[in-house]
């Protein structure tokens, strides 16, 4: 039994915002107030200390495909960082394209404990797992990306019934070991492959006449009629285009009122006002995720300075391969599944549309009313590194820094955007539900993200330093599972974090129809494809947990 | 043991269907394989390559050898570790590893200060050096299958290392999408096993290979509307070029294939580069992909392991206890001939016909039964992924893992298994 005394618990799931109380740790788990006569093995005094849940990124990209394409590409990422091992850590290194060790370590420094990696194809599920299983410590999970593969496009183009679609929407989470579904760029990637160079929301895709708008709404129903806690995931149409904020709102209108996720919106957030034809549409954006309740967002911030950005879309990122930096970049069509293009970029404060973008996320972090519906992302590495949340939190928590920040922006980005008026500044209790309380709720992690009894203790402890930056770079402890992983920004006992998925009840009887499918037209057969629970052990999977399918309240 | 799927047993023959072949880089999963006592045999869907690998007696050579004469297993094990212990920098290589030995390789090599490469670490960066400097627009088998209407082959011999190649991959098959008729170029020769439909509707130009660089800058030259002076351009008159640039640029879906180990020239990334940004800028007006054809020993696993535990992918060194890497100065000959390791580990899990370079140091050989082991100083037999154990090993394109299935029994260690013995043992106090 490990008892925290005496600090000031910020846990919105309960409404406790700064309330002293003590917490016991048991087993991994929050324990309740132990009878007279229990042993306290351990007692860590953090009196006036801020305790939260462990923090939870629900988008980053951390495994995968195209995230090993980036670390390969870019050596000059990893130079600089490289680091040795320890008697308990392992080497590693990487900034913006971090080394499987090195994400793990540097998250939980950070308080994270827990991170979702966003797109998984399913054909390469198998390397997201084995990556996610060499990043020691935290949580992990994925989200299986749907909506540009052959077989989902086929079955819409012939006007296929709904509960079939949810019958492979739901094959799909078992087989990629998935907890959620993403949608990138809807039917952009594939219509990319027939040579489309844009789709927008209502245009029909070029082979199969489906529109974006169509595989939203069968996505977002499917998922719904599934109960998957988590909605529909979508990176929408028209990425970085000037002008896209029409299809973001089409976007969110396509859901019809069911419950969509609408990821990295600070890119989508775009209108084509003055001189240079780019201005920010982020009133026009958070005013709409106000006015619809079945909408959420993260924001994908960026910062300024050197990352690379990878993606699904290919589409947007052959468009945008002109703006590499170093000037390298690649694109892949991937297996009648989807497709990914990896850029090196480096966001400069001196340029305007860099400048523009910085100021239109932040602008998006303060309108959004809700912070139960806005969630803390960069989109790593493609806004920035996530280790530059402390930063971020900052920003957001700190007025005049972020008015002393914004002055050293491209003064006609500052002059352009209405960010200097917005007096809006986070508080704890808004902070500590948008990096936990509101992403554990939107995944369903019932025992993640809050400090009730039998939650996991995932914990972490900080000193209420009024530089808010520095605060949350270093807690001074973080607890994995009840065990204390890191100490003022050390790590000191490597763990393994658990994967969690959803597995939805579904009708077997798709299976046959993707045998048929897979033997005539893939290079896997069927029988290969799905990823067994014994083989995400092998993977390097310290175990499932698998979380209800039941819509979370609202 | 895991039960396979679909298994039926015929007398004492067991028979097992879709069987991924972890032999070459296509990792084709659809063999049939019939299993009498220890005995594989592909009754379906093979090709000579895997037939004689999966059919290999399991017994010949089985036995750990320290300095040349039978030891046992846990004796191998300490002397390895001895060896590694007192190495300085050792060089710890994979001629055909699955992800589980390469997590093991790494970080032994991190431990003692090694160098991490693979035997084909030269072919590697031959597309490495690419991906590192330019990039490309790139493509993966079942795209190939279903879309391309066109498919160029630059100076490699697809069918000798891939061998289903043309069967599985651009051939008469249904697909997703109406092609036509395929059209298929070479440069360089045809492949004397090409099926007769593809034959009769191929092309040949006779490109030296290591002129491809010119052969493709002088296709850009054309593509951007210029006119060359040459006549002939590495061989070729101006007018073929012209004609093999209007196929490319009439393609629907076009792909450019080669296999950077049939590359094998000076300077080889450089017509690689010439070839990926021939292949980016004809995406200007229709789609065109190249297909990198690697995956043959594992080496692919090997990049894709070492690169996200390290950041860097393969010439790996450890040597100041921080992951270095620079392409040249870590590669396994350089440090061989250079006298910069003291000590070898050589991995060989997957064919025993491959054998360890030569040299003065101390050697580690953890390969298949049967493989020649002469003169090295410890030698660990080792069970076959994909036969003896389950495992995950990368595909051709460079995208696809593919889940192994154990369909006989061993008693050998896997390499994984190996190799974590020896990392044990080079943990405990001495």
């Amino acid at each position: 039994m490990i008892r925290l005394s005496g600090g000031r618990i910020y846990d919105p799931a309960h409404r406790d915002n700064g309330e002293v109380r003590d917490l016991f740790l048991h087993d991994g788990h929050i324990a309740p107030i132990p009878p007279p006569g229990i042993a306290i093995d351990r007692e860590y005094d953090v009196s006036g200390r801020v305790v939260m849940a462990g923090a939870i990124d629900m988008h980053t990209h951390i495994g995968g495909g195209k995230v090993n394409i980036a670390r390969a590409m870019l050596p000059e990422d990893h130079r600089d960082s490289a680091f040795a091992r320890t008697d308990i850590t392992r080497s590693g290194s990487g900034v913006a394209a971090p080394s499987t060790f090195a994400t793990g370590y540097r998250y939980a420094e950070m308080g994270y404990t827990a991170c979702f990696e966003p797109a998984v194809l399913p054909v390469n599920a198998r390397q997201a797992h084995m990556e996610m299983g060499d990043t020691p410590i935290v949580d992990k999970g994925g989200y299986a990306m749907l909506g540009n593969d052959d077989f989902l496009l086929r079955l819409m183009a012939a006007g296929a019934d709904q509960k079939l679609i949810n019958d492979y929407v739901a094959w799909t989470l078992h087989a990629t070991q998935c907890i959620a579904i993403k949608v990138v760029n809807p039917g952009g990637i594939s219509a990319f492959k027939f040579n489309a160079r844009h789709l927008d929301v209502d245009e029909p895709h070029p082979h199969y006449s489906v529109t974006p708008r169509a595989i939203l709404a069968t996505l977002t129903r499917a998922l719904h009629e599934l109960s998957i806690p988590h909605p529909l995931h979508v990176h929408a149409s028209n990425l970085g285009v000037p002008g896209n904020a029409a299809s973001t709102l089409a976007t969110m209108e396509a859901a019809d009122g069911l419950p969509i996720h609408l990821t990295h919106i600070q890119f989508h957030s775009y209108g084509t006002e003055g001189e240079r034809k780019f201005s920010s549409e982020a009133a026009s954006i958070a005013d709409a995720i106000d006015r619809h309740p079945n909408v959420s967002a993260d924001v994908g911030q960026i910062m300024f300075g050197q990352t690379v950005t990878a993606s699904g879309d290919t589409m947007a990122q052959h468009r945008n391969a002109r703006h590499a930096h170093p000037d390298k970049w690649l694109c892949m069509d991937i297996e009648c599944d989807a497709g990914c293009g990896v850029v090196p970029f480096r966001y400069r404060d001196g340029n305007f549309v860099n400048a523009l973008q910085w100021a239109i996320g932040l602008e998006l972090f303060l309108r959004v009313k809700d912070p139960w519906r806005v969630f803390l992302t960069t989109d790593h590495p493609n806004g920035a590194p996530f280790t530059s949340y402390p930063h971020l939190i900052r920003l957001l928590m700190d007025r005049g820094f972020r008015n002393e920040r914004l002055a050293r922006i491209h003064p006609d980005a500052a002059a352009h955007s209405q960010l200097a008026s917005l007096e809006r500044e986070y508080s704890l209790y808004e902070i500590a539900i948008m990096t936990r309380a509101g992403p554990a709720r939107s995944l369903g992690l019932a025992d993640r993200g809050h400090l009730d009894i039998g939650a996991a203790a995932d914990i972490t402890v900080y000193r209420d330093d009024p530089d808010r930056e520095k605060m949350f770079r270093t807690p001074e402890y973080v607890f994995k599972d009840g065990e204390l992983v890191a100490r003022e920004g050390r790590i000191v006992k490597v763990v393994r974090g658990a994967t969690h998925v959803v597995r939805p009840d579904f009708d077997r009887g798709i299976e046959q129809r993707l045998q048929d499918y897979f033997e005539r037209y893939h290079t896997i057969r069927f029988d290969n494809f799905p990823i067994s629970a014994d083989e995400l052990v092998e993977c390097g999977s310290r175990e499932t947990l698998v979380h209800a399918c039941a819509r979370p309240p609202r | 043991m895991q039960l396979p799927t679909k298994m039926s047993d015929i007398g004492r023959t067991q028979e097992f269907k879709n069987v991924p072949c972890p032999f070459c880089g296509l990792l084709c999963d659809d063999l049939r394989i019939a299993m009498t006592h220890d005995a594989a045999t592909v009754v379906a869907n093979g090709c000579a390559r895997s037939r004689a690998l999966f059919a290999t007696n399991a017994h010949d050579n089985a036995t750990p050898l320290v300095d040349g004469k039978p030891a046992a297993l846990a004796t191998a094990i300490g002397r390895a570790a001895g060896i590694l212990r007192a190495a300085r920098q050792p060089l710890l290589m994979s001629a055909g590893t699955d992800v589980a030995g390469m997590r093991v390789l790494i970080e032994i090599a991190e431990r003692c200060g090694g160098i991490v490469d693979h035997a084909n670490g030269e072919a590697l960066f031959r597309n490495l050096r690419v991906l590192q400097n330019t990039g490309w627009i790139s493509t993966t088998l079942t795209e190939v299958r279903n879309r391309a209407d066109l498919l160029v082959v630059a100076g490699s011999d697809v069918t000798g290392r891939f061998p289903r190649f043309f069967e599985r991959c651009f051939g008469e098959f249904d697909t997703l999408f109406r092609i036509g008729a395929r059209e298929l170029w070479f440069l360089g020769d045809v492949p004397a096993d090409l099926p007769t439909t593809l034959r009769f509707r191929s092309e040949s130009l006779p490109v030296d290979p290591a002129r491809l660089a010119e052969f493709f800058s002088a296709l850009r030259v054309l593509f951007a509307g210029r006119a060359l002076k040459e006549k002939t351009v590495a061989g070729v008159p101006v007018g073929k070029l012209s004609e093999l640039l209007e196929r490319m640029r009439a393609a629907r879906y076009g792909v450019l294939t080669w296999a950077a180990a049939d590359l094998a020239f000076p300077h080889a990334d450089l017509a690689i580069q010439s070839m990926c940004e021939f292949v980016k800028a004809l995406n200007s007006e229709n789609r065109f992909c190249v297909l990198p054809l690697g995956g043959n020993d594992a080496d692919l696993t090997a990049q894709q392991v070492t690169t996200w535990q390290t950041g860097f992918p393969v010439r790996v060194n450890f040597h100041s206890g921080a992951p270095t890497h620079d392409s040249r100065r870590d590669s396994a000959r350089h440090a061989i001939e250079q006298s910069e390791v003291d000590a070898m580990v050589f991995v060989s899990a997957l064919d025993a016909a491959r054998t360890p370079p030569v040299g003065e140091i101390p050697s580690i050989v953890l390969g298949r039964a049967g493989t020649r082991a002469d003169g090295c100083s410890v030698f660990i037999p080792v069970s076959v992924p994909g036969l003896h154990h389950t495992g995950h090993l990368y595909r051709a394109d460079n995208v696809v893992p593919i889940h192994l299935r154990k369909i006989a029994a061993s008693d050998l260690p896997s390499a994984a298994q190996a190799l974590q013995r020896i990392l044990d043992a080079m943990k405990e106090p001495h």
